[in-house]
């Protein structure tokens, strides 16, 4: 049997597989990515299932732009341009009308002044970014350390800025009590919320309402002008990426799925390939670690193996929530473009309306959490299909509309596409009517994207018969036949609920990106902090254990997080 | 010229830095389709300072492999057949194997499938390929080795380097011919048609649509002479087909990290909007986004019109340059492709088992009244729908990577006008049915119980897609006598330059064409490396060399 070496071998070509591969080739180190499907990017993609017209089927937004990646792998140099003119300035009012069954509600003059607040934006661009890193891109603290107010990274943020906030309760907050206490109007409120939701910490949920905060606030004004992603959508932000990890040298190998990770005396040393892999080598030897960039429950549970594992951290594994993160996609190709009903045509500033459209993604309906709570009941308490109609099903939209004119998402010519849409749906594996429950035949592929319609149409004037041409859908089974990176459809692997976030994700003794197996790393979003959203943070997060333990020497370019703590007895990330 | 190193931009609303809105070059490429790519990938390991510029999402051109089949299921687009492996100096230069390319040639090339149920086949080894000719013909199948001996050769000696070589005038390709009895026989060929070269060679009816439709399939004309010598290269190199494992696109993506290892830049989702003129010199490219690169030679891989009359304006451009320009004329047909995903693989009906295993299976005829038929029909803007033919792939049988499990794509591809009457919007359905049909009578399984997806490319869609491919010119105009050799796309261009200084071209419209021959990429290359200095780090392949030597010299 043919073989290779390298010095790190990288399972699962997606964000953070690449993340990490950019570092540590830029690191000087040898390092191959394998990747099952044809194409690298992992939930960073974009597609063009019909001639002309561009779908998102994943990721849709850069939410990273608080990342220290910028400036560490210099992505500018790998072509990293935004969706928008470098010359021009872009229309982002903070103030917004947030959509309810009943019409426009727009912010507050409170809710303006309580969002700037409890992100740190009225202090500064710069407190805001602090805040943003303290949460997401800084390392879990070393097992064992007791956790407090004086050192969890965004408590210190608080403490610095705003001390009055740092109070031991902003930690074991839901994000709805914190927007109670700062926030007024509901919708604004339900909308926060809701984003959390799909972002991987629900509003709803205890002790978690700082890292939902951000989720929602690091995708708008200051850290990016508007909530779209690169030139070429999201996976021309994955092109930069990845171009610069090809660049230091890394190797990426598509269609190479990865069987079984080779564990000797308890430490990993390699990987075997499935037969089928384009490869003459099935089997590529990993001389200082291997990385598992896939989904937690099937590196440990299959390529890892019970033979390795005790019982009780197998069922931990097979434990780990995915529930909140499996949502339908939808984009609706019409042929005039969509119209808000007159009472969502808000009396936008002119020039909002001549930059974008009038049709700026709908998100709906905001209007108290009643809603938002029958959703959680029947998706997460119940475990079914939507048993509500859709006028209650809470969606959110994006429209092709919000993309610059010169990255146009639709060049057939007398169409327009909008979209996608996303919804949160049960998770299949915890679907009380089984796995299939949402997509047993094409019967009912068209039911719930008959669904979809409807619930755009509670908002859009004209998505008729007559006007739509065709509906382009992925169900969170499709999503996960698509990419086994995400199981369950799930878009940040497993929820970021208190009991697997930061400290805790996946697991207590795991959070620092550590395994059970020596030489075996944990960098997906549903096995390591943050979780999703695409932020280049699992990958900077793993170089301070990386270097901790001896295996990446960055140069000059490299500096930790402000909050980082050093590992006793290990080299410390901080450059000396 | 030193230039400025590439710094970041933020943009005032926003932490990141981007690429910035000005920026030095010493070469920009418009394209990054395979002859972009290539141009470009030698161009910066040549130490130059390259822009690879594109306007899709995704690079690759031609070399796409992309998930049509929505969700889950991905197709080759557009180049699937790739014959000239063995040739291209860019797999000779490149060790793309890293990036885990590999080739597949079955021997089980291409085959027609008959309504009679009888099948021919075309295969690798040239004695299957008789033993199946001995089916109808020991006459035609003894007289197939023995012609097959001299083209192989009129191919590997002559057609298939000098395809890596400037273009010459036909008066000196005439003469330098006359230097061998391979040579000689070539030129012989040369005079005649397609048609009379494969009827004076072949009496068995079944083999001569076979070969008609192998040869002519790419776009030559079956009654034209003075392309006769395209007949052995393209049978001969028709039946030396790889498959790209992975699909296509895996080619692209291969050529495009070699040039970003070393050192180039893609800019992709671009679109050029003007080609700089500064005292008559093309100085760089301004891009749709609001973007300024300035280069010291700017390559376009695009079609003709769209280099000279568009990006560079054509009041802009010298003597008569512009006329050439304008009668420039496309493809005389493009495709329209079904691509399905299905439960079981395509069953043919056939009197072979090899069939199925088939690279390419050529359904819908059985004699080349059929096939001249439906081709003149498609000529003049119309489908006779009941004499319908065309050629069917099953990718998965190769690469299972391409289908979610279980499952299989595969696809039916035939030549079709772009001005379709009544248009394909409306003719579409109809059209899909008709071949829908056509493959169930050769393929019995091909039922719509066993189809999962599918999904027609019309040409119009192919231009959609990609624009620069206008009526859905595949090879990005016309194989005729006066748009081939050192006409390709003029006089003045073919050999990569331009009467503008500082403006190369270097795509399908140039000499030696399109078809993933990798020909006029690798010839840009050479030319803009010459006349821009950087360190030519390649030299010709052995089989060029030796043409060099043997006629040129």
């Amino acid at each position: 049997m043919k073989e290779e070496r390298f010095d790190i071998v990288i399972i699962g070509g997606g964000h953070n597989g690449t993340t990490t591969a950019a570092y540590l080739a830029k690191c000087g180190l040898s390092v191959c990515v394998l990747e099952e499907r044809p194409e690298c990017g992992g939930c960073q993609e974009t597609v063009e299932p019909m001639a002309g017209v561009k779908i998102q089927p994943h990721a849709i937004a850069n939410y990273g732009g608080s990342a220290p990646g910028w400036e560490q792998l210099e992505l500018w140099k790998y072509g990293f341009r935004m969706d928008w003119n470098p010359n021009k300035e872009i229309p982002f009012p903070v103030e917004r009308n947030f959509l309810t069954s009943e019409g426009m509600s727009p912010m507050t003059q409170k809710d303006v002044e309580g969002y700037m607040k409890i992100t740190c934006m009225d202090v500064s661009d710069d407190a805001f970014k602090d805040l943003m890193r303290a949460t997401f891109w800084c390392p879990p603290h070393p097992v064992g350390t007791e956790l407090d107010e004086n050192n969890i990274p965004y408590m210190q943020v608080y403490k610095e800025h705003h001390p009055e906030m740092w109070t031991r309760e902003l930690m074991e907050m839901t994000m709805f009590d914190l927007m109670d206490e700062y926030l007024d109007t509901e919708p604004m409120k339900v909308n926060a919320a809701w984003i959390a939701a799909v972002s991987g910490a629900h509003g709803h949920m205890e002790g978690v309402a700082i890292p939902a905060l951000c989720s929602v606030a690091t995708v708008g004004p200051p850290a990016v002008a508007k909530p779209v992603a690169a030139r070429g959508n999201i996976h021309g932000q994955f092109h930069a990426l990845f171009r610069c990890a090809v660049a230091h040298g890394a190797v990426f190998r598509t269609c190479c799925p990865v069987e079984e990770i080779i564990i000797d005396d308890g430490r990993a040393i390699g990987v075997r390939l499935r037969d089928d892999a384009v490869r003459p080598a099935k089997k590529i030897w990993a001389n200082k670690a291997v990385i598992s960039a896939t989904h937690i429950k099937p590196t440990y549970l299959d390529l890892v193996g019970p033979q390795h594992l005790d019982t009780g951290f197998m069922q931990r594994i097979k434990d780990l929530s995915l529930k909140g993160g499996s949502l339908y996609m939808t984009h609706f190709l019409t042929k005039e473009e969509l119209r808000f009903k007159p009472q969502y045509r808000a009396n936008l500033p002119k020039d909002i309306e001549d930059y974008y459209g009038s049709f700026i993604s709908p998100f709906f309906p905001m209007d108290s959490r009643d809603i938002y709570f029958e959703n959680v009941k029947v998706l997460f308490g119940e475990q079914q299909n939507m048993t509500y109609p859709p006028e209650r099903a809470i969606y959110g939209m994006v429209t092709g509309q919000l993309y610059d004119e010169t990255n146009p998402q639709c060049t057939r010519p007398g169409m327009h596409i909008n979209g996608p849409l996303w919804m949160i749906m049960p998770t299949p594996q915890y679907n009380k009517d089984g796995e299939d429950a949402m997509c047993k035949d094409e019967f009912d592929r068209k039911k719930w994207d008959e669904y979809m319609r409807q619930s755009v149409a509670c908002v859009a004037e004209n998505l008729d018969d007559d006007n739509l041409i065709r509906i382009f859908s992925d169900s969170p089974l499709d999503q996960q036949m698509r990419n086994t990176g995400v199981l369950g459809g799930s878009w940040y692997g497993i929820r970021c609920d208190r009991d697997q976030w930061w400290n805790e994700r996946p697991l207590p003794e795991m959070a620092r990106y550590r395994s059970p197996i020596e030489g075996l790393y944990n960098a997906h979003q549903s096995s390591a902090h943050p979780g999703g959203l695409c932020l280049m943070a699992v990958g900077y997060n793993l170089m301070h254990i990386l270097i901790e333990d001896g295996i990446a020497e960055p140069g000059d370019w490299w500096y930790p997080s402000k909050w980082y703590i050093p590992e006793e007895g290990k080299i410390s990330a901080i450059p000396k | 010229m030193a230039k400025k190193e590439l710094v970041g931009k933020k943009h005032p609303q926003a932490f990141f830095p981007e690429f910035p809105p000005e920026s030095e070059w010493d070469v920009v490429v418009i394209g990054a389709g395979p002859n972009g790519l290539i141009t470009a990938a030698y161009l910066a390991k040549a130490g130059l300072k390259v822009a690879l510029v594109e306007r899709r999402y995704e690079i690759g051109g031609g070399l796409a492999t992309e998930e049509i089949l929505w969700p889950g299921y991905y197709s080759n687009i557009h180049a699937i057949y790739h014959m000239m492996v063995e040739y291209m100096p860019v797999l000779q230069d490149f060790d793309l194997e890293r990036h885990g390319l590999v080739w597949i040639k079955p021997n089980q090339q291409t085959a027609m499938l008959y309504s009679d149920g009888t099948s021919l086949s075309l295969c690798r080894m040239i004695d299957d390929t008789m033993d199946s000719i001995h089916k109808v013909s020991q006459r035609d199948a003894i007289q197939f080795g023995r012609v097959m001996r001299t083209w192989r050769r009129i191919v590997d000696e002559i057609v298939a380097p000098a395809t890596y070589i400037p273009p010459m005038p036909p008066i000196d390709i005439t003469m330098a011919m006359q230097k061998t009895e391979i040579g000689e026989a070539m030129l012989e060929l040369t005079e005649h048609s397609p048609l009379e070269i494969i009827n004076n060679t072949f009496e068995n009816e079944k083999l001569r649509a076979l070969l008609l439709y192998a040869s002519c399939m790419w776009g030559l004309d079956p009654q034209e002479t003075g392309v006769g010598f395209f007949v052995p290269l393209l049978l001969v190199r028709g039946m030396n087909k790889c498959y790209c494992q992975g699909g296509s696109h895996k080619l692209g993506n291969s050529l495009a990290r070699e040039f970003v290892q070393a050192g180039g830049t893609i800019l992709d989702a671009s679109q050029v909007n003007e080609i700089i003129m500064e005292g008559g010199k093309a100085k760089g490219v301004e891009l749709w986004e609001g973007r300024t690169l300035h280069a010291d030679a700017v390559v376009s891989t695009l079609d003709p019109h769209t280099t000279f009359l568009d990006l560079v304006g054509g009041d802009k451009l010298p003597g008569d340059l512009k006329g050439s320009i304008e009668g420039w004329t496309y493809d005389k047909w493009s495709f329209n492709t079904l691509h399905v995903a299905t439960n079981e693989a395509p069953n043919y009906a056939s009197d072979h088992q090899w069939v199925n295993e088939t690279f390419m299976n050529i359904i819908g005829f059985d004699n080349t009244d059929q096939v001249l038929k439906h081709w003149e029909n498609v000529v003049s803007g119309k489908l006779d729908l009941n004499n319908i033919g065309g050629h069917c792939t099953t990718e998965t049988f190769w690469d299972s990577h391409l289908a979610r499990k279980p499952g299989h794509v595969a696809f039916f591809q035939m030549h079709a006008p772009y001005n379709i009457d009544g248009g394909w919007q409306a003719s579409g359905e109809e059209v899909k049915e008709a071949m829908l049909a056509t493959w169930q009578k050769a393929a019995p399984n091909m039922t719509k119980e066993n189809i999962i997806i599918s999904e027609m490319e019309s040409p119009e869609d192919i231009e959609i897609r990609m624009p620069n491919m206008r009526f859905g010119s595949i090879k990005h105009g016309d194989y005729k006598p006066v748009q081939l050799g050192c006409f390709r796309p003029n006089q003045e261009c073919s050999s990569t330059n331009t009467p503008i200084e500082g403006l190369y071209v270097g795509g399908a419209s140039v000499y030696p064409g399109g078809l993933i021959l990798g020909g006029p990429g690798y010839l840009a290359a050479n030319k803009v490396v010459e006349d821009l200095g950087g360190k030519k780090w390649w030299s010709p392949t052995k089989d060029m060399e030796k043409y060099v030597k043997t006629y040129l010299e």
